[in-house]
């Protein structure tokens, strides 16, 4: 086992230094760069824009560019930014720790809510009750979040518009006069502001991962081995959850490597159109401007949590299914 | 008696010496009376995009944060007037040769942090502005033709302004900034210009953010909220006519939400108290919901025209086909063009009827600088189409398009850049006009940075055949753009062959140093009239039209601009006089 992990890593390098590249290439074969915009400001020189073009280093052939922020990596720096004129981490860490806010209770939610509907609607098959949660999950597919979130932000507002009280706000993420409340009421405060665009996020998720887990479940209990445990006259409640649904889980295992990097990568337009200060405006904001280093340092970061999570995936895939082993 | 006035006198002159040279804020640039002004309470606004540094000197993007809590400099501008007024400064003199400006700097002035603000502020921050290690986005106004205005220190309380030649803009540059020796200075001097870009990041304690200006920061959490309080030091010399320290308010409160539907359920829902709304949709929402009493605001559709143009351009340097150059080049072309740029339709399709036609390089806000009379090439499809028969454009062929005696077919590309609906729908209603008369525009929407580098390609062949694109940022003084006019301009997109190819544009270049050099205004506005003809009978951009500003607030706010004022120059009212009703 420890081989096989020592294994995994060596082949990480390659790949990080083979997708680094590719990200960075990609990024520069964008038309313009950072300074295109001002360049339509009827106020600023060519002879400007031109000295800073060298100042950021913007000027270079690209393998330079690339070899100077590699060499800024290897000593943990993920470069500077244009627009905030500051290191990446620096930057970027507020906005990854803000989206957390929404990404951990609403991945939390996903499976609390998910799995339980998926195993219902499996043992259930066409009964009212799996009916009604197929109608709502084909509509929560359906409806874009950032759609779900507008239509949240209007709910709200009626609400406010006929007795004069908004339950939930309608954007943002702490009150007016946060910094002077107690502790205690900043974390109710963020709290109560999460609520909606918690729930706006998970909505589409819990849909999709729903389905997932009702046909998994539906496939195992069509199985034989699950037809012997019920001949043998074992308890339904052990056939549906020591049998059945131990064998279903096994491929959501395997995606759990994936919520690494979906930790940092934001909860995606909901935050944009409910003003949460996540890392999803922020880093559409950093695309928008060609803020080379943002867009890099960021990519480096998920690619890097990726990587690790696929590796604990694995790992975790053979602990759950005795049928893998690695040597 | 006599005596006892005397006495009085004197008394009054000795405590203007003793306190500060206080500035009176005009009663005619509010509505509200000193009687009826409350003290205290927070101003919620909102703003677009987030802010990126506290930095005075690499800050880039508008609205940020020192231009926010300190946006004055020796000179500021009368709302009423437009006249450059003293501000920091308390007097002012021009040399005879109008090439040396002297400012008596108000005594008493003091930063946030209780220094007092001297001569050297100015001259330190003249000095890292204009390092062109540091990257400072004010560097450029520093300079007239590539020459550079210099500052003297004559005494702590006295600075002269040289200048290379007279300029109408004297004063804009005069206007910048100042920002505390006692804090920079050190560092610059230690680190240069790699200390002063560590300085005053997100990350700087806000206590440590010093400001000459009406606000102090208190907190910032980035994407969310800036809060600013007031500065006491700024209210000892700033004062209502009444006698009463400005600004009134204890807090101005930025939440920055990013999304324009989002900052519109803000406003409806009473949370924010500041809203210029932009689209139809949401003029129609915000009125409604103060029809049906639902929300207490005030709205003032159509104020202004906005400050930017929108314009369609055609390339003159295009050597690798000779028929489209000429086409371009060809006046009568561009003026068949002009005739069928329905301005109106636009004005109603695109900006729902709430914007503004546009004939001239000056934005129609800037009133005083529009030449009433400017030759205005109007929506005609008839005269469009004779001018293409001039141009030997008769027959037309199967598909309906105009040919000339050689066959070839009246047709070009049009591009604008993907994503601004706006031009979007501007470019197509000028291809539905342009084949009623038999003109084959092919329209595509390409890239911003593609558009850009294209239009600003310069030599005698360039990539493109027209684009519909705008600019922003007028000037009061001389409207018209330093890289814009001038032939060798970077923004001299029409033709960037590096030289004039028409004697208009030549004469045009001279016309616009003349009326940069020239003090007086009403002799440069006599040249800008000039100007605006010739450009009008020139052509060489066809200007379309543009939306017009609609600011909104809450009904708590008291003391907003009287009506005359309220426009896309001057805003919806100055902060320091604004204060809480309720």
């Amino acid at each position: 086992m420890t081989a096989y992990i020592l294994r995994r890593i060596l082949y990480l390098i390659p790949t990080f230094f083979g997708a680094t590249f590719l990200a960075f290439l990609i990024i520069q074969l964008a038309p313009g760069d950072y300074l295109t915009q001002l360049e339509l400001d009827p106020k600023v020189t060519p002879e400007t824009i031109a000295r800073l073009r060298v100042q950021f280093g913007l000027d270079r052939p690209i393998y330079e560019q690339y070899l100077l922020w590699m060499d800024n990596l290897l000593h943990l720096n993920l470069g500077y930014s244009f627009a905030f004129q500051a290191p990446v981490l620096e930057v970027i860490w507020p906005r990854v720790v803000n989206s957390m806010v929404i990404v951990i209770p609403s991945t939390l939610l996903l499976y609390l809510v998910a799995i339980p509907v998926g195993v219902y609607g499996a043992v259930r098959q066409y009964s009212l009750g799996d009916r009604l949660l197929s109608f709502l999950a084909y509509i929560g597919l359906s409806v874009p979040s950032f759609f779900l979130a507008l239509i949240a932000i209007y709910v709200l507002l009626q609400i406010k518009f006929r007795t004069g009280t908004l339950i939930f706000p309608v954007s943002g993420m702490t009150s007016s006069g946060f910094e002077q409340m107690p502790p205690l009421r900043q974390i109710l405060d963020i709290a109560w502001h999460a609520v909606v665009p918690v729930l706006v996020a998970t909505a589409n998720d819990i849909a999709g991962l729903s389905r997932l887990m009702r046909g998994q479940m539906l496939e195992v209990l069509g199985q034989d081995y699950i037809r012997t445990a019920r001949a043998k006259g074992l308890a339904e409640r052990v056939v549906l959850y020591k049998h059945a649904f131990r064998n279903a889980v096994i491929p959501f295992v395997a995606t759990l490597g994936g919520l690494l990097p979906s930790l940092i990568s934001g909860a995606g337009f909901v935050e944009v159109v409910m003003a949460w200060p996540g890392i999803t405006p922020f880093f559409l904001d950093a695309i928008a401007n060609q803020d080379l280093y943002v867009i890099a340092g960021f990519l480096t970061v998920s690619l890097v949590l990726l990587m690790v999570g696929n590796l604990i995936s694995d790992l975790l895939l053979a602990w759950v299914d005795p049928r893998i082993r690695y040597e | 008696m006599r005596r006892a006035l005397v006495w009085m006198v004197g008394l009054i002159a000795l405590a203007g010496v003793a306190s500060a040279q206080t500035f009176v804020w005009p009663q005619k640039w509010t509505v509200a009376k000193p009687s009826e002004v409350k003290r205290g309470g927070t101003l919620r606004a909102a703003v677009i995009s987030d802010y990126r540094t506290f930095n005075p000197f690499v800050t880039a993007e508008a609205g940020n944060v020192p231009d926010t809590i300190s946006p004055y400099g020796l000179v500021r501008r009368d709302p009423t007037t437009g006249d450059w007024i003293p501000y920091m400064a308390e007097s002012f003199s021009i040399s005879p040769n109008k090439l040396e400006i002297t400012f008596k700097i108000r005594r008493g002035m003091k930063w946030s942090d209780g220094r007092p603000i001297t001569a050297d502020d100015w001259i330190m921050t003249w000095r890292i502005h204009t390092d062109k290690a540091v990257g400072s986005n004010s560097y450029d106004s520093f300079f007239i033709d590539g020459k550079p205005i210099t500052l003297r220190k004559i005494d702590d309380y006295t600075l002269r302004f040289t200048y290379p030649r007279p300029d109408a803009t004297a004063f804009a540059v005069a206007e910048f900034t100042p920002w505390p020796a006692h804090i920079f200075g050190p560092v610059y001097q230690k680190e240069g210009a790699e200390g002063i870009k560590k300085m005053w990041t997100l990350n700087e304690k806000p206590e440590n953010i010093v400001s000459a200006g009406p606000w102090l920061v208190e907190s910032y959490r980035p994407g969310e909220r800036l809060v600013l309080k007031r500065n006491p030091a700024f209210g000892e010399w700033n004062k209502d006519e009444a006698g009463n320290p400005l600004p009134y308010l204890d807090r101005y409160e930025i939440k920055i939400v990013k999304d324009t539907n989002a900052q519109l359920a803000e406003f409806l829902a009473g949370n924010i108290d500041l809203m210029a709304p932009s689209t139809v949709d949401h003029i129609s929402q915000i009125r409604q919901a103060i029809q049906q009493g639902r929300l207490d605001a005030t709205i003032k559709v159509n104020a202004s025209p906005v400050a930017s143009s929108q314009f369609m351009v055609f390339n003159w340097n295009k050597a690798s086909d000779p028929f489209k150059q000429s086409l371009f080049r060809s006046e009568k072309f561009r003026r068949a063009m002009s005739h069928i740029v329905n301005r109106q339709a636009v004005v109603e399709i695109v900006y729902g009827g709430l914007g503004t036609p546009m004939y001239s390089s000056v934005y129609p806000v800037l009133t005083q600088w529009v030449n009433p009379k400017v030759p205005k090439y109007e929506y005609n499809p008839q005269q469009a189409a004779k001018l293409l028969a001039e141009l030997g454009f008769t027959r037309k062929d199967r598909e309906g398009y105009l040919v000339d005696s050689k066959g070839r077919r009246l047709e070009f590309n049009l591009a604008t850049n993907a994503g601004n609906v706006q031009r979007e729908q501007i470019a197509k209603l000028i291809v539905d006009e342009a084949k009623k008369v038999g003109v084959k525009v092919n329209f595509t929407a390409i890239d911003f940075n593609t558009l850009v580098g294209q239009l600003l390609s310069s030599g005698p062949d360039r990539p493109f055949d027209a684009i519909i694109i705008g600019l922003s940022g007028g000037d009061l003084d001389w409207p018209f753009g330093s890289n814009v006019v001038p032939c060798k301009g970077n923004l001299h997109m029409w033709n960037k062959s590096g030289q004039c190819l028409d004697p208009r544009e030549t004469q045009l270049e001279a016309l616009y140093s003349r009326g940069r050099t020239e003090l007086d205004f009403k002799k440069r506005q006599e040249i800008g009239y000039r100007m605006q003809e010739i450009e009008a009978e020139l052509l060489p951009v066809i200007y379309i039209a543009g939306p017009n500003y609609h600011p909104a607030w809450n009904n708590r706010l008291g003391g907003e601009h009287p009506d005359a004022i309220i426009s896309a120059i001057w805003g919806q009212r100055e902060l320091e006089l604004t204060f809480i009703k309720k």
